[in-house]
């Protein structure tokens, strides 16, 4: 790579979550913008049009027509585009739209108790449609490289940069959520699930042994285990690793050690890809 | 007739276009905003167990997300009907400031402050915040340290800076450990001291761009802002609207909101345009965010604050009109947060250990309102039997701000047309 990289970065169908963990290397700020030329960023920088570009940070899916003409045009004007984020990676938080048509979604949010004029829909041509289902980047394009997580950490952030500086590949971590984890198992199957707000988890025991449907042991490390360390079980934000096909399946498998008592937890679907719905062999509800 | 488009629109999170149009003398006859991106979240937490809503919608914004997870967690508390522990409404007051601290010294300094440090017409390459780092790195270098301080305290209390996921009905998962207490209050007198160094450096600021504040962006529209017992407040209690004029004051609390907040699909954005319900659409926009929360108070909170609001108001007048008076704005509650934040360090209860209580699912129906960095934010949630989510409807900081953003657009472009 050259000496300055020409970095690109863009926030498409995400938060800007993943940015914002960029912005938390706080001081080690510092350290890393010297060595990158940010050629293109709509949310902060004032570059209308995409330039030429070394690498590409690509933040989100996309959920309309207009995302993913940005992401074939991106592609074109970049050497090294990256998948940043769970969002990119597997659609992230808003494919769980994908368990709806387009039109429902509409139906619902302008149908809301406080619209006042239920049944006018959006309609004007500067307003790109919506694409059927919410789509990851590499479903568009071909991708160098993912970077899952929600976001990823500031330390993942700044391994990637400084690798790709150095000529390196980015690598993320192979182990789950688990491996990280400071709570201790006694390798048992739960008995029955309990819902997160129900009785007080032994601060020290593993989560899912207790009952709570942690989904730890399906999803990729790299986070520190930050939900089960709060008293939260993981919602499995980093997506599946790399031993797997399929979060929702690996997980699925997990549980049905469980036997019945697995199938009474509610809304699986939502569950076991909480985080990768447009990513999964059954990515759609059927219509 | 001719036509501006200016798209995407920068230096915020978000995505929107301006279109301009121009009658045959070339003056901008009809302004729109067009919000351009559409997730549905309304749709998809329905069928979600409604303590794991919560976990989803902060990804409407990675910015404020603990708003999100706030506000949300209050309309299932609501919903539930949950008494929660004193020291658990602390900490998550707490996790609110924290998320306050980080966005406030984000958007001012890393968002508007190259405009200002820089110049507006310094070349786009270089104004933004990497030139600011480069022009001012004093000014950088607190920028930095009040958004590490704000993460921290989002993490300290909500166990993830940015997507917190404490926050469950009844309580906290979690209390605040002493030690993470211990580091906080070891900073937060230095981060006081960045927020009035912060409000210096506005007002030096404002010397230099006083005409432009009073021209480019001024408009009278409704305020609506969160009190209690009339001072600022953060966290909520009760919601005031102020008159364009300052003359007339309604407050309801958040369970009423739906006698004072309609909302009008317009055709050229996926954002539909709130307005206060009492006074009618369109007459009723309304302006939120900084400058609706200064303009609504009565006074400040927080001592410190409460010198810079009187000043503001010495500027600016009462309510101010003028949008750019929106960055001072911000930087006085910058200031009132960290002081509100130092209060709640200094209380024990902020390591108390009882922060959950007991909790049944039922049916139900609840309102979350917290004040997001960029406006009042409501979550509403009804809930069946099992506490699942069988409706919902959100009401977004910027969303309230959208049709009275596009007022400020065409009132800009009429000046800076007319100049030119």
């Amino acid at each position: 790579m050259a000496d300055k990289v020409r970095l690109g970065l863009i926030q498409l169908c995400g938060c800007s979550g993943c940015h914002i963990s960029l912005l938390d290397l706080h001081e080690q700020l510092l350290d890393v913008l010297p060595n990158l030329e940010i050629v293109y960023a709509p949310i902060i920088a004032d570059v209308k049009e995409i330039p030429e570009c070394d690498v590409f940070l690509i933040e989100g899916g996309a959920r309309n027509e207009h995302d993913e003409h940005l992401i074939h045009e991106i592609r074109e004007k970049s050497k090294v585009v990256i998948a940043w984020g769970t969002c990119a990676v597997y659609g992230g938080i808003p494919g769980l739209g994908n368990l709806y048509s387009a039109e429902q979604l509409k139906k619902t949010v302008y149908g809301t108790e406080t619209t006042d004029n239920v049944g006018e829909l959006p309609s004007d041509e500067m307003v790109p449609p919506l694409t059927n289902s919410v789509m990851p980047v590499p479903s568009i394009v071909d991708v160098e490289y993912v970077i899952p997580g929600c976001p990823p950490r500031p330390e993942i952030n700044a391994g990637a940069i400084v690798a790709l500086l150095e000529g390196r590949d980015p690598e993320l971590p192979k182990k789950i959520v688990c491996d990280e984890c400071p709570r201790t198992k006694e390798n048992v199957i739960p008995e029955t699930f309990k819902r997160t707000f129900e009785g007080t988890p032994d601060p020290e025991k593993c989560l899912f042994e207790q009952g709570y449907t942690c989904v730890g042991m399906g999803t990729r490390a790299g986070c520190g285990a930050l939900c089960p360390s709060a008293g939260v079980p993981c919602r499995g934000c980093y997506g599946k690793t790399d031993e797997v096909l399929d979060q929702g399946s690996s997980l699925a498998n997990t549980y049905a050690a469980a036997g019945d008592e697995a199938l009474k937890i509610s809304d699986k679907s939502a569950l076991f890809n909480r985080f990768t719905l447009p990513a999964a062999l059954i990515s759609k509800k059927q219509e | 007739m001719g036509k501006i488009t200016i798209a995407p629109l920068t230096r915020l999170e978000g995505h929107g276009k301006v279109t301009i149009k121009l009658d045959d003398s070339g003056k901008p006859a009809d302004v729109k905003l067009h919000i351009t991106a559409l997730r549905g979240f309304e749709q998809f937490v329905i069928g979600r167990p409604a303590e794991e809503v919560p976990r989803i919608v902060p990804r409407i914004c990675g910015i404020c997300q603990t708003a999100h997870h706030l506000a949300s967690v209050k309309a299932v508390d609501a919903a539930w009907g949950a008494q929660i522990p004193s020291a658990a409404e602390k900490q998550r007051e707490l996790m609110h400031l924290g998320n306050m601290i980080h966005s406030h010294a984000l958007h001012f300094y890393y968002l508007a402050a190259p405009d200002f440090v820089l110049g507006p017409d310094a070349d786009p390459a270089i104004r933004n915040i990497v030139g600011v780092i480069d022009a001012a790195p004093e000014v950088a270098k607190k920028a930095i340290a009040m958004r590490r301080v704000g993460q921290s305290m989002v993490e300290a209390t909500g166990g993830k800076p940015i997507h917190p996921v404490t926050g469950i009905p009844g309580g906290l998962s979690k209390s605040m450990s002493e030690e993470k207490r211990d580091e906080l209050l070891a900073e937060i007198d230095t981060m006081i001291q960045y927020g009035q160094d912060g409000l210096d450096l506005m007002k030096s600021l404002n010397e230099k761009y006083l005409d432009t504040i009073n021209s480019l962006g001024v408009i009278d529209t409704w305020y609506l802002g969160l009190v209690k017992d009339g001072k600022h407040n953060f966290y909520g209690d009760t919601l005031r609207f102020v008159s364009p004029d300052g003359s007339e004051k309604m407050e309801f609390k958040p369970a009423e909101y739906l006698d004072y907040l309609g909302e009008h699909v317009v055709e050229h954005s996926y954002v539909k345009y709130p307005y206060n319900k009492k006074v009618g659409y369109p007459e009723g926009l309304y302006r939120v965010g900084p400058l609706a929360m200064i303009n609504v108070c009565d006074s400040m909170s927080t001592p410190l604050a409460e010198e810079a609001r009187k000043e503001f108001a010495e500027t600016f007048g009462r309510p101010a009109n003028q949008s750019i008076a929106y960055n001072q704005a911000r930087l006085i509650e910058l200031l009132s947060a960290c002081e509100r934040a130092k209060e709640l360090l200094e209380d024990p209860e902020i390591v108390s250990t009882d922060v959950k209580a007991e909790v049944e699912p039922k049916a139900g129906n609840g309102v979350g309102v917290v004040y997001a960095p960029r406006g009042t934010l409501f979550h509403n949630y009804e809930t069946d039997d099992n506490g699942i989510v069988t409706k919902a409807n959100m009401i977004v900081a910027t969303t309230h701000n959208v049709p009275t953003m596009e007022k400020a657009i065409q009132q800009a472009a009429e000046v800076l047309f007319k100049d030119n």
